[in-house]
């Protein structure tokens, strides 16, 4: 057999197309639940079901400003320590998530119990706020809101931004 | 060589390659959530196709998986699986090259990171599936469904 007779049998792409529509169809009969809430806009952010995660909710910069502003919320800053020092939402804290998964636990402690909790890491595709906010809701945090425009989005308004010297 | 002829031999790659796809698969369909944001962690596709490929992906690779183990349209299979592998190993080579660092997805929650071995471990997949796909003693079907013998 050789792949010209492999694609010219019909037998192939009958399977192929049988293939196809069984999965297409299982498939979606089998997620009904999931494509409403998608169609509802629920994994617009991020794939997790509000209902596996009561608490965590993902919030625009202007909720962060207005948060930040009147002293609301604690914020924490989920990237690494270096990222931090070179420049952050000023009074943020710094909960690298690399440093958590491999084990300090320790960092955890910075994080005051009680407030809501306001994540962000650098922006556009960046995954670590979320996670952490994951790890934190395991760990019993309920009021867990996720900047997902994060750093870059902070910087490019223009807003207050505090660096390792300045903290010092 | 011979030994690609020999349709016990052939068989048990059909178990090989058709265990694992169906052992993805299943992971996968576990759940879809994880697996979706799995998809769209390589930054490739925008959230609503990462949703489609995470409903619908899982079930190709099952329904694959399962038919060239018991030899419904096994070359549609053995071509299906063939070409989601080259994808794949295609789709690591090309995240490692754009520097991100994501868990495979492979297999849900067992998954590890898209690196070197893991191209390496598709290849070996591959291989197999090739072997099958243009065998010419591919005809040992428990169930047949073709007519023709190749």
């Amino acid at each position: 057999m050789n792949l010209k007779q492999i694609l010219g049998d019909r037998e192939t792409w009958k399977g192929i197309f049988i293939i196809l529509a069984l999965s297409l169809a299982i498939g979606a009969v089998s997620n009904l639940s999931l494509i409403k809430k998608f169609l509802q806009g629920e994994f617009r952010q991020a794939f997790i079901a509000r209902d596996s995660y009561p608490g965590l909710v993902f919030i625009t910069r202007l909720e962060v400003e207005d948060l930040w502003h009147n002293q609301l919320a604690t914020i924490v800053d989920s990237r690494s320590v270096s990222e931090f020092k070179r420049g952050h939402i000023p009074g943020a804290i710094s909960v690298p998530l690399e440093e958590v998964r491999s084990g300090n636990f320790g960092l955890l402690d910075r994080i005051p119990p009680g407030r809501p909790l306001v994540i962000y890491c650098e922006g556009g595709d960046c995954l670590t706020s979320l996670n952490l906010a994951r790890l934190l809701h395991e760990r019993g945090f309920r009021d867990l809101r996720v900047f997902a425009g994060g750093w870059e989005e902070w910087l490019a308004a223009g807003l207050p931004v505090e660096k390792e010297d300045d903290s010092l | 060589m011979t030994v690609f002829k020999n349709r016990y031999f052939l068989q048990l790659l059909r178990f090989i390659v058709g265990g694992v796809f169906i052992w993805a698969a299943v992971t996968k369909i576990a759940d879809p959530l994880a697996f979706a944001q799995d998809v769209r962690n390589y930054r490739l596709v925008g959230q609503a196709l990462s949703f489609l490929t995470a409903i619908i992906l899982p079930w190709v690779e099952l329904i694959a998986g399962i038919c060239l183990i018991i030899g419904i349209f096994p070359r549609s299979a053995a071509l299906m699986i063939s070409v989601l592998l080259l994808f794949f190993i295609i789709l690591v080579a090309v995240t490692m090259l754009r520097g991100i660092d994501v868990d495979c997805g492979c297999f849900g929650t067992f998954s590890r990171k898209a690196d070197l071995w893991l191209i390496l471990e598709d290849s070996l997949w591959l291989v197999m599936s090739l072997v099958l796909l243009f065998s010419p003693a591919n005809e040992f079907c428990w169930l047949k469904a073709t007519k023709k013998t190749f």
